[in-house]
């Protein structure tokens, strides 16, 4: 009685390497399952991308107008600003919105800012026109208003000094900046704009509809490239029925055939989501830049978004191209050897 | 085609157990196919014994059951009922990857349209097997090489099969059948596509594998030469063994023999 042993399956380098004959004697079917991961994924990067560049851009608009706004209540107040100097308190780290009220008022024509607190920003305001001071005294009494701002708390005694011994405008760019107390004769005025809570409650609510439609849209794409690159490998899989049946006949166990698949579509998945991430995030900057200006849609997109994006879309092609291939692998895997044997074709 | 035999020995080492044995037996198998609500009896009791060593040649019009036998005996297909033991084996009892063994060390087989790999080289298709039996890919690169020269087509290794003609894409499916020296050989119609004279010489390759290796060979076959070479032909027809004979036996010259 002669002994029958268990098949192994041969080393992951024999599979790979019939795997990268194949698609490169098999290079157009290749190319049209590729060309659907590319498709999807790039739909997927630019949809990702897109997001990041409005959201980015929105934000830009949104402080700027609220700065626009701020710099014209300000000059409501105190009247026109152009060749008068500025007294600054600053509490603590200046915000993006506090940061373009600086250059608003920069460009109002402010000659003389008077900075005290927190370090200020040295690469909006010229040294020419810089001047820090160390005590309420320093200030300079003639100038259009005094400005809190800055994330922190305002040092009241500052304040207070300032309160009783001039008749300037105080101003502050947060609300919590101000005591709640003041003295008499000083205009005290809040630049920072209320937001009613139903308000916010509406914004929170219009983006979650946003994510959500925008989700649904992305699932549906991803479901629709599943199925196109599962209906590719399908059709190579019955290109090489007899090729596999062969195999097979030779000693190829099912494991083996279905590794084969598995390696192809990672492959492709990789190369395609990695030219899909390019030409998505492409096709979004190209598309986001001509409506919101190229500066705009720039500026939102920062490297670490974009490589954070481009990874899950590669991941994600990968992956989609594996559960793309299970069927196939497994029609595949289950294939009688026998068929090989039927010479008609 | 020369063949020198001594080289091609030493790919099949001897046989500790002298003496013949059984090396293909089937007992009263019957297989039905399904399709649907029609059942198709392709095999209605078929028992045979094939010897080590011997040349058998099946005939039979298209529908008689002969690929499906072809199956069974070569472990392809598993019968509905009745047995078939390979080397003594019953197949019935081996999972798909006792099976994937067999199939790639015990049997060699050999297809009337070829069916090498089209993505790969010659060497790549001779080469294969072997992968597949746990060879080094060195160790497997130059038993390939050595058996493609004895088939002769040592000058082209690294052509497609697609580049070469029928009869040499043949002998590469016969060194690829050969890759882990199998007990048997399994071939379907392997001359069919095939010029008169590489034919003969597949023919007599056949029986030269037989002769000085003791190798089984069980071919389909309508090729004339091919029949006059075996040791016994078997006739096929609506799912059963209706004739058995030696050669000698058949007058070939009349009609009767189909």
């Amino acid at each position: 009685m002669s002994k029958i042993h268990h098949q192994q399956p041969p080393p992951f380098a024999v599979a790979f390497g019939i795997v990268m004959q194949g698609i490169r004697i098999r290079l157009g079917r290749s190319i049209v399952t590729l060309m659907g991961v590319m498709l999807g994924i790039a739909f997927l990067m630019s949809m990702l991308t897109g997001q990041t560049i409005r959201q980015g851009v929105s934000r830009e608009t949104a402080t700027r107008a609220e700065a626009r706004r701020m710099v014209n209540f300000l000059v409501a107040e105190t009247g026109p600003l152009a060749g008068r100097g500025l007294n600054v308190l600053a509490a603590g780290p200046l915000n993006p919105t506090e940061r373009r009220v600086l250059m608003d008022l920069m460009r109002a024509g402010i000659t003389r800012i008077h900075w005290a607190g927190a370090t200020p920003p040295a690469d909006l305001l010229p040294d020419t026109v810089l001047q820090r001071v160390t005590a309420p005294a320093s200030f300079e009494p003639e100038a259009a208003a005094l400005l809190v701002m800055g994330d922190g708390a305002a040092a009241s005694d500052w304040l207070g000094a300032i309160y009783t011994k001039s008749q300037q405008v105080v101003t502050a760019t947060r609300r919590i900046l101000l005591p709640d107390s003041f003295s008499s004769g000083i205009a005290v005025v809040g630049l920072e704009r209320e937001q009613q809570p139903e308000e916010l409650q509406a914004q929170a609510d219009e983006a979650r509809r946003n994510r959500f439609r925008s989700g649904w849209i992305i699932v549906i794409s991803l479901l629709v490239t599943v199925i196109g690159i599962t209906n590719a490998i399908l059709m190579s899989v019955t290109e090489r029925f007899r090729e596999i049946g062969t195999m097979k006949c030779l000693g190829a166990l099912s494991v083996f055939i279905r590794q084969m698949f598995f390696i192809e579509a990672s492959l492709i998945g990789f190369v395609g989501s990695v030219l899909g991430a390019l030409l998505g995030a492409l096709f979004a900057l190209v598309a986001f830049g001509f409506s919101y200006g190229f500066d705009l849609a720039l500026a939102a997109l920062t490297l670490p978004h974009l490589l954070l994006h481009a990874a899950l879309c590669v991941a994600a092609g990968i992956g989609l191209s594996v559960v793309a291939a299970i069927y196939p692998a497994s029609v595949a895997s289950r294939m009688l050897p026998a068929s090989a044997l039927r010479s008609t074709v | 085609m020369k063949l020198p035999l001594p080289k091609l020995e030493s790919l099949f080492p001897p046989d500790e157990q002298a003496g013949r044995r059984t090396m293909i037996r089937a007992v009263d198998v019957r297989k039905v196919y399904r399709m649907g609500a029609v059942e198709t009896h392709a095999l209605r009791g078929v028992s045979v014994d094939i010897q080590e060593g011997e040349y058998l040649s099946l005939m039979g019009p298209s529908g008689s059951g002969k690929s499906t036998l072809f199956n069974m005996i070569g472990g392809l297909a598993k019968p509905t009922s009745g047995k078939v033991y390979i080397d003594q084996v019953d197949i019935a009892q081996l999972d798909a990857n006792e099976i994937a063994w067999l199939r790639c060390r015990k049997i060699g087989y050999i297809f009337q349209t070829y069916n090498l790999i089209q993505v790969m080289t010659c060497l790549e298709n001779v080469m294969l097997p072997m992968s597949f039996a746990g060879l080094e890919n060195d160790e497997a690169r130059d038993k390939a090489m050595y058996i493609l020269k004895l088939v002769g087509l040592a000058h082209r290794p690294l052509h497609k099969p697609a580049e070469l003609s029928g009869g040499q894409q043949q002998r590469v499916a016969l060194a690829r059948a050969l890759a882990n020296s199998p007990d048997i050989i399994l071939a379907d119609e392997p001359t069919a596509n095939l010029d008169l004279h590489t034919g003969e010489e597949m023919i007599e390759l056949f029986a030269s594998l037989r002769d000085e290796l003791g190798v089984t060979v069980i071919a389909a076959t309508h090729d004339l030469k091919m029949l006059k070479r075996s040791d016994r032909i078997l006739w096929l027809a609506d799912g059963q063994i209706i004739r058995a004979a030696h050669p000698r036996e058949v007058d070939f010259a009349s009609g009767e023999f189909h």
